[in-house]
């Protein structure tokens, strides 16, 4: 899904582009939401015990970043190119599956 | 082209949706407000009925109504609106969002006053007071003008060179609930003068790769804003254009400003929406007696129409302008300040003196117009040239 930024794009970044040479309403012509890898400032992870998941999908529903996906066996996965940390996942859980763990850089 | 003329009696709200129906919008999402309320109520009639193929959105809000509006312009549709005061002030917030991401949506302004004191009457300071949120604004004086307007707005918005949301008001109760004579247009003439679907240059759908309202910091905003100031001095020529092609397509002219008397006059009235008939009237009592007074009527408020407000107003004495909005503290009234704008140093100029007056939908009688037309002579013979008063109050 991750695709090469357009030659424009590349181009309007590099050269400063004005008023006259900008797409109208700052709409960017690149990428989705799912384009953009913004789990690198997260301050924690969510480690999902894959044994304790029951599959509710409380997580899934909850987390406000689409990042919690589901694997083929109906279990809970954290994708960490969105996981921002915040912790609902954990605090939804009623299996106890889910622990936030700090992220050291 | 418009061949045998149908005539109906309707009020200022169901011209407005009367009008919404033949341009059949893709989406329409409006929470209710009196005295806008008609305008949803027959809409949705029409959805119900199947008459239009327009998704209609009942909301929560008139925050989500706009919300909604933009979100669904996006993807290309074409959207109209409604609301009315409270409502209008709490769209505030996405008024800019729907002008900065460039969505011509459609709003359909039954103005009236603000709270507190709550009222639910007419007054015109709710859509004054957007006058900066890069919305195109026009103003109604009758439930003809308002019919015509709601079909316009579309024409002007969707233009390429403006691609801005657009605004119109019509007063609450004096021309919303007002039953009038409003000569329609048949689907064909509509059809004609606004293009099938809207032209879109970006989409927000499943298959582009595309980042709508992304964040933009100190970099690009202010080249973003500048875009929008360019689209706004556009969207006078596409108006003067789109209001010729009506006028033809009408057989009724339609233009920027109208000029009443104007020609030989001394003495000008100024003014907007539903007070333009009544300055009208004055200008015929006072002409009987003699009086060189003609009066000029404003259609498009944003953007404001500078030049013609020089043009119009050149050789007269004095000006008097009757505005029915409240502004506190101000040098003026609102439209009085845009009018001294745009006439600072010029020559040959009037003076200007503007009348707070009408509001929560008190009457400014026609007697009471002719004494504020005497004291706004008196100014301008004793050499005073700006005044602002509050008329027809009780002290």
């Amino acid at each position: 899904m991750t695709k090469e930024a357009p030659d424009e794009f590349s181009r309007w970044t590099k050269e400063k582009w004005g008023s006259s040479q900008l797409p109208m309403g700052g709409t960017v012509p690149y990428h989705t939401a799912y384009g953009y890898k913004t789990g690198d400032w997260s301050a924690f992870k969510a480690i999902i015990d894959k044994e304790k998941c029951i599959s509710c999908m409380n997580c899934y529903y909850y987390c406000p970043d689409s990042a919690i996906i589901m694997d083929d066996d109906l279990k809970a996965e954290c994708d960490m190119a969105f996981c921002k940390g915040c912790g609902i996942c954990s605090k939804h859980c009623p299996a106890d599956a889910i622990e936030m763990r700090r992220v050291t850089r | 082209m418009s061949g045998v003329r149908q005539v109906v009696g309707m009020t200022g709200d169901e011209a407005v949706a009367h009008a919404a129906k033949l341009v059949n919008p893709d989406v329409v999402a409006a929470y209710p407000i009196t005295p806008q309320t008609i305008i949803a109520e027959r809409y949705s009639d029409f959805v119900n009925n199947g008459e239009v193929d327009t998704s209609f959105i009942s909301v929560e809000s008139e925050h989500s109504a706009m919300s909604a509006c933009v979100g669904a312009s996006l993807t290309g549709a074409r959207v109209f609106t409604a609301t009315a005061s409270a409502g209008l002030a709490l769209m505030y917030e996405i008024l800019y969002v729907a002008s900065g991401m460039r969505c011509p949506i459609v709003l359909a302004v039954a103005n009236r006053a603000f709270s507190a004191p709550i009222n639910i009457h007419g007054e015109c300071t709710d859509q004054l007071v957007c006058r900066d949120a890069s919305w195109v604004s026009l103003f109604g004086e009758s439930a003809q003008e308002a019919y015509d307007e709601t079909i316009l707005s579309f024409k002007i918005a969707e233009h390429p060179d403006v691609m801005l949301p657009a605004m119109f008001g019509i007063e609450g109760f004096i021309v919303t609930h007002a039953l009038e004579r409003v000569e329609t247009l048949s689907k064909q003439q509509v059809d004609d003068f606004i293009p099938a679907s809207r032209i879109v240059r970006d989409r927000f759908c499943p298959d582009e790769n595309k980042t709508f309202g992304s964040l933009v910091l100190q970099d690009y905003y202010m080249e973003i804003k500048r875009q929008q100031e360019e689209a706004m001095q556009n969207a006078y020529k596409v108006t003067e254009d789109a209001m010729q092609e009506f006028s033809e397509l009408s057989g009724r002219k339609m233009e920027i400003t109208e000029k009443y008397q104007l020609e030989d006059a001394d003495y000008a009235f100024v003014s907007y929406g539903a007070t333009a008939g009544n300055a009208k009237a004055v200008v015929d009592r006072l002409r009987a007696k003699g009086e060189k007074v003609g009066a000029l009527k404003i259609r498009l408020f944003r953007p404001f129409p500078s030049m013609d407000m020089f043009q119009a107003l050149s050789g007269i004495k004095a000006a008097t302008i009757l505005d029915r909005s409240a502004t506190f503290g101000s040098p003026g009234t609102i439209v009085q300040t845009d009018i001294a704008s745009a006439l600072y140093g010029k020559e040959n100029v009037p003076s200007l003196h503007g009348y707070i007056n009408g509001l929560g939908g008190r009457v400014l009688t026609l007697p009471e117009i002719e004494e504020v037309y005497e004291m706004s002579k008196e100014y301008n013979n004793i050499g005073i040239n700006s005044t602002t008063d509050w008329v027809g109050y009780r002290k």
